[in-house]
């Protein structure tokens, strides 16, 4: 019995500590989001943050656009991330080598600080493209290259988030295609079923909850995100998490407020998110095939 | 206390790390002899927090100002560089809801809206300036725009460090004849769409660049009576200035779609050539990029007819610095005049001094006419002739809010 005790009171300090800056954050965020920030002599509890926020046309815009962005980021990021597992899966059948696996983890490996601004680098009217197209005589002024960063649209953080997820999407896929044995497949043929057919009826609904499980966590990420779209937004609107942060640094201690809104509102989006996916994906290994 | 331990979790965790002493600080005696005040501070450090976006400053500083002040007062200077003067606030501003009376920051770079911030926050320490030697050898500390920092009385509150003054910059090889006035600048950028842009607001520069405007398109009379305006006076104030931007917008880089998010981004635009003109809040700053050959050798800089916008920048102590002497040996080394001028060295930083030239001996003065402010710089002399005052910081915020409504969301 103590021996168990001990074991826990090993981790306590590291839990408490965890406990209090994760938390507590939150707790002080949600505080003053309410208005509570006593260091300027607020300590009465209002709504009026909540209130302005919501009904303000700048949150509205910001709001289409983050939804928006997150949503086609996703798709694209899921297409190419299936893809991926799918002939990587295909490419392992015959020959196993395991340094293509580690080639398509390689963005992994990227923070997407870095990722943002090698897509601007690449991409950008006077980058690496357009310079490459000027050397060629293709184009003879950076205006004449397609506006890729800093769209309207939203493109260059689309196109960054895709080639930035869709390996955690083929990382979370692969290893469930992976197990699925060779026999699935030479049955499916006995029975007359082409290789589309295949995929289609035997590998699709077996990785169906991986897919939607990851997609989920992609966009949950990609709508709460900061470093990507302040590198490749727009001045206006920006995404969510931008425009809190520029709430936070304006300089007057009373738009913090409206900064936390924001944030916790992105925080409970998360979280509801969050179980929806893992309901789902328990739901699916409950009555699953393993 | 109970709504103290509610305020902010990271009194409980101080708590825990059992580093919250609940006393009040003890203040520095400045009135004892400064050679006393500089044997306390032997053998110390100094933690200095200032704006690190710029390569210049931070070299200036660690290969020239660090090495003297270790070799000449045994004191350590420990930078540490952050994003936005912002964050240092922030940060003074938890560890004081914390009651944290020991903090990490001994000196800040401050002025403007970080200094009305720090100062109503009351998160500076003592008065000091008037107590430093050089302060009170070399500054003239009754001239307005040194005792006056954006309209707010500085009190002795942060010491004077330096002069910045904004200037247009831009290439001589693609612009034949640079604009002379606001107006003349509208109708450049309408002939030559697509190659000017400014950075957007709050961005500190691009904030300046539409201040401005506003000193050509209405004036600053306004700003600057006794009486405070009102949020609605000051928006029908700007409202020229709105229709100004606005009318720009379509000619400008990307049809005014987005803007540059920072002055980095604007300068890197101008440095490949998508832009041919950038700014700066900075005047030697052109010549320190051209020197590490960033901007194309034909860069030039200008400031309009009427003049340009100028303030000073300053050094502040916070009120929980833990080394105020060391602190304030620091700044006084670097009010020195051999830190002035190497301080205005383009090969260092480029930065103005906050010297009062008449106060100097002709050997004195030699120290700062010697250096060879290069090509891309306009002389000291006519930068002087053609200084503004900026507005009170106040209506500086409301400006940097109404234009994301009236400009950035049209």
């Amino acid at each position: 019995m103590w021996h168990r005790i001990k074991r826990y009171s090993l981790v306590l300090p590291a839990l408490l500590l965890t406990l209090l800056l994760f938390f507590g954050g939150l707790v002080d965020g949600l505080l003053k989001s309410f208005g509570y920030f006593p260091a300027v002599g607020a300590t009465s509890f209002t709504l009026v943050a909540y209130q302005d926020v919501i009904t303000s046309n700048t949150f509205l815009d910001s709001l289409s656009l983050t939804v928006r962005v997150a949503l086609l980021s996703t798709v694209s990021a899921t297409l190419l991330g299936v893809t991926v597992a799918l002939a990587l899966y295909s490419v392992q059948r015959r020959v196993k080598n395991s340094w293509l696996l580690r080639m398509i983890q390689l963005p992994l490996t990227i923070p997407h600080l870095a990722a943002g601004y090698f897509f601007i680098l690449l991409l950008s009217q006077s980058g690496l493209l357009s310079r490459m197209g000027f050397a060629l005589g293709w184009l003879e002024t950076p205006a004449q290259f397609p506006v890729l960063v800093n769209d309207s649209f939203g493109l260059g953080m689309i196109l960054t988030y895709s080639w930035k997820e869709a390996p955690f999407i083929a990382l979370l896929v692969y290893p469930v295609l992976a197990r699925i044995g060779d026999s699935w497949y030479e049955a499916a043929k006995i029975y007359g079923a082409s290789t589309f057919q295949y995929i289609r009826f035997v590998l699709m609904p077996a990785i169906r909850p991986a897919i939607l499980t990851a997609s989920l966590i992609v966009f949950i990420y990609t709508l709460s995100s900061f470093e990507v779209p302040y590198l490749l937004g727009v001045t206006y609107p920006a995404t969510l998490p931008v425009y809190a942060y520029q709430l936070y640094t304006s300089g007057s201690f009373s738009d913090r407020s409206e900064a936390l809104v924001i944030m916790w509102l992105l925080t409970a989006l998360a979280l509801l998110v969050g179980i929806i996916a893992h309901r789902f994906y328990r739901k699916a290994y409950a009555r699953g095939w393993e | 206390m109970k709504r103290r331990i509610l305020a902010s979790t990271s009194l409980v965790i101080l708590a825990l790390a059992g580093c919250a002493d609940q006393e009040t600080r003890e203040q520095v005696d400045f009135s004892q002899d400064w050679s006393e005040i500089q044997a306390q501070a032997e053998d110390t450090t100094v933690n200095l927090y200032m704006w690190g976006g710029s390569e210049s400053i931070n070299s200036y500083f660690d290969e020239w100002v660090t090495p003297r002040v270790e070799e000449q007062y045994a004191i350590t200077v420990n930078r540490v560089p952050v994003n936005d003067t912002q964050e240092i606030l922030t940060q003074l501003l938890d560890e004081k809801t914390a009651g944290k009376t020991t903090g990490s920051i001994d000196v800040m770079w401050i002025n403007g809206e970080n200094f009305k911030n720090a100062k109503e926050n009351e998160l500076l320490g003592q008065a000091f300036a008037d107590k430093l030697p050089n302060v009170q050898a070399f500054v003239d500390q009754q001239a307005p725009q040194i005792a006056q920092d954006f309209g707010i009385p500085v009190d002795n509150l942060q010491a004077p460090w330096g002069t910045a003054q904004f200037v247009m910059t831009y290439n001589e090889a693609d612009v034949e004849a640079y604009p002379m006035t606001i107006e003349e600048l509208g109708q450049w950028v309408q002939q030559n769409p697509g190659q000017f842009t400014y950075p957007a607001l709050p961005d500190f520069t691009g904030s300046a660049f539409v201040r401005q405007v506003l000193e050509e398109v209405v004036g600053s009379e306004a700003f600057m009576s006794e009486e405070p305006l009102d949020q609605g006076a000051v928006d029908e104030l700007m409202q020229p200035v709105w229709d100004y931007l606005n009318d720009l917008e379509p000619h400008l880089w990307r049809q005014g779609e987005t803007y540059p998010e920072s002055l980095a981004r604007l300068d890197q635009l101008y440095a490949n050539g998508e832009v041919v003109m950038t700014m700066a809040y900075d005047p030697i700053k052109a010549a320190a990029e051209v020197q590490n050959a960033r901007f194309p050798e034909t860069t030039r800089t200008f400031v309009f007819d009427r003049g340009t916008l100028s303030n000073t920048h300053y050094l502040a102590i916070p009120f929980n610095a833990p080394n105020v002497e060391g602190a304030a040996v620091v700044i006084n080394e670097l009010l020195s005049l051999e830190a002035q001028a190497a301080k205005l060295d383009p090969a260092n930083w480029g930065d103005l001094p906050v010297i009062d030239f008449s106060r100097l001996s002709e050997q004195q003065q030699n120290l700062f006419t010697a250096i060879d402010l290069g090509d891309s710089s306009l002389s000291i002399e006519e930068l002087e002739s053609k200084r503004l005052a900026e507005i009170p910081s106040i209506y500086v915020e409301w400006i940097e809010e109404g234009w994301v409504e009236n400009v950035a969301q049209n």
